[in-house]
């Protein structure tokens, strides 16, 4: 961390961005998030709700009640004391349990990739199954989750032209960037599986799973049982399991 | 007592003033694109200001109501009509049991809110009832009305006062052509001091694809990119940046060649660089742009941005006391 951070830029009169980093490492996420948790439970006035992202937290203003200088000044002194620890709260949040589906027509992507890469696609399989992935950030889509920790030997440019529309729950690389996809979206990264669990299921309780600073690993099923699980998760239960540690 | 939806228009949606609390999620904060003109349709029927009417875009629908209501229409110039009848807009209008409300043709803006004394009392999804198709949230069950939904009606709070209208002066109007003030942004140095010139210089026209997620605009120059290194992660593409929140009104520019300002619906973040934000006060006014408006970018200072919404504040007082 240098000198430069923490800062704030305002985002339109709306929105301040408080800025960690440039870079996607966990640290600094984990400063996001801690402020993150140091702002919500601040119950500041004006404050309409706060997005986590890689290496900066977007503070929502609602324009018409919002003391812009007061506001900032509390958000500086708040993420300083993030950077010196303050905010740092014990245990490692929870970890799950997520099953896929790799290749084929769960993830067309899976072949080119592989090849691209110069690896075979079980190889490019066991790459990605073997880490605890960390979830940098929850957007774009409902309950699109934003996934740090692939391994590099699988990071891979995003495509030349987007698709407008790819499978719900598509497991996929961006470039250093591994994600879980929620609803049908267009999408211009690798689809390398398919995975039962529904990140946002509007019907379910709990609507969404994944938070940011949660942890994921993958598991990796056979298509016959990604069919069995995508029932159950059709008709609302998590399919994926938790574990608080 | 509910309405009858004899015909749905275009797209008309259920929509209140949204779903803040759910952007780190990733669902936007949704709710009427001119929200003052919700505010203003509300409160000339009685209603709290958030509750929930219908938004129609450039086409009305037609309503069959079976219990006497009190209706107003504002934001676009659609014109109202009772069993036919031309009526005015932005005023509180008496709609009689098995009376019919339909409209004219479209005289100018693009949105009109439709506010019924009671408000639309849909089941709440995430503490709103605003229509967001993309998440199957709010709306009748998650989608724009259809011919034969029937919408059920809340409870009027009996404050209605038929006959009220908001002054015109404080009714914003679309003119012929736009102007939307920008705040320079995030990204604003990743493009070229030539290309920043041009983007506030360029007359852009509202392209067809404008809708609730965002506006997006043509007719400008390309923009020009700094050369910078290749950033971690953000992909080779000079418009791309590694994934941010996207906040509600920022100005995306895909590969540096047609503007795209999110609205209410955006998606909440993303790989692409944002230039800039149009400041709060014009965000209703992109809301009422048909496609084809020309329309210029304003570059302000945040002072200037804060001085508008303090005036957009006033109005909406002006509003509340016009109709009390």
């Amino acid at each position: 961390m240098t000198g430069v951070y923490p800062r704030l830029r305002p985002h339109g009169d709306s929105a301040i961005a408080v800025e960690f980093g440039d870079t996607i490492d966990a640290d600094t996420n984990r400063r996001v998030i801690e402020l993150e948790r140091a702002v919500r439970t601040s119950n500041l006035p004006g404050v309409l709700e706060c997005v986590p992202t890689y290496c900066s937290l977007l503070v929502h203003l609602d324009p018409l009640t919002a003391e812009h200088a007061t506001l900032s000044a509390t958000l500086v002194r708040l993420a300083h004391e993030v950077c010196a620890g303050a905010h740092v709260r014990a245990g490692k949040g929870r970890l799950w349990r997520v099953p896929v589906t790799y290749g084929g027509d769960h993830g067309e992507d899976l072949e080119s990739l592989a090849a691209r890469r110069g690896l075979s696609p079980e190889r490019v399989v066991e790459l990605h199954v073997r880490p605890v992935y960390r979830v940098y950030m929850v957007g774009f889509m409902p309950g699109f989750t934003y996934l740090g920790g692939l391994d590099p030997r699988l990071a891979t440019p995003r495509r030349r032209t987007p698709r407008s529309s790819v499978p719900g729950s598509s497991v996929s690389i961006g470039g250093h960037q591994s994600a879980i996809g929620s609803v049908s979206g267009p999408s211009g990264w690798n689809l390398i599986g398919r995975t039962p669990v529904r990140c946002f299921h509007p019907r379910r309780d709990p609507v969404f799973l994944f938070e940011a600073g949660d942890t994921i690993v993958f598991e990796q099923i056979p298509a016959a049982q990604w069919d069995r699980l995508e029932a159950q998760s059709a008709a609302g239960e998590t399919v994926a399991k938790c574990e608080c540690r | 007592m509910p309405i009858k939806v004899v015909t749905a228009g275009i797209m008309t949606t259920i929509q209140d003033l949204g779903r803040p609390g759910y952007y780190h999620l990733g669902i936007p904060m949704g709710g009427a694109m001119d929200r003052l003109a919700l505010r203003a349709a509300n409160l000339l029927v009685g209603n709290d200001e958030g509750a929930a009417g219908l938004e129609a875009v450039f086409v009305g629908p037609e309503l069959e109501f079976t219990e006497d209501s009190v209706v107003a229409v504002c934001g676009a110039e659609l014109p109202p009509r009772i069993d036919g009848e031309e009526q005015p807009t932005w005023t509180a209008l008496d709609v009689r049991e098995g009376q019919v409300l339909s409209f004219g043709f479209l005289r100018f803006g693009a949105r009109a809110y439709i506010a019924i004394s009671g408000g639309i009392n849909t089941p709440p999804a995430l503490g709103s009832r605003s229509t967001y198709p993309i998440g199957s949230l709010g709306g009748v069950d998650g989608r724009a009305v259809r011919p034969d939904d029937i919408l059920p009606l809340g409870q009027a709070s009996g404050g209605a006062k038929p006959g009220t209208s908001v002054p015109v002066a404080l009714r914003r109007l679309p003119g012929s052509d736009a102007e939307l003030r920008v705040l320079p942004g995030l990204y604003w140095h990743r493009i070229t001091e030539d290309s920043q010139n041009r983007f506030f210089d360029d007359t852009w026209k509202v392209a067809n694809e404008a809708d609730r997620m965002g506006y997006r605009f043509r007719g400008g120059q390309q923009l020009e990119f700094v050369p910078r290194k290749q950033p971690y992660s953000a992909g080779s593409n000079p418009s791309n940046i590694t994934d941010a929140c996207y906040p509600y009104g920022s100005i995306q520019v895909p590969n540096g060649a047609e503007p795209i300002v999110l609205h209410r619906d955006a998606v909440s973040g993303g790989g692409y660089f944002m230039l800039g934000t149009v400041i709060s006060a014009d965000m209703d006014l992109i809301g009422q742009l048909q496609p084809n408006t020309s329309t210029r970018f304003v570059k302000v200072d945040m002072d200037t941005a804060l001085a508008a919404r303090t005036i957009r504040a006033g109005i909406l007082d002006e509003i509340r006391q016009s109709t009390a």
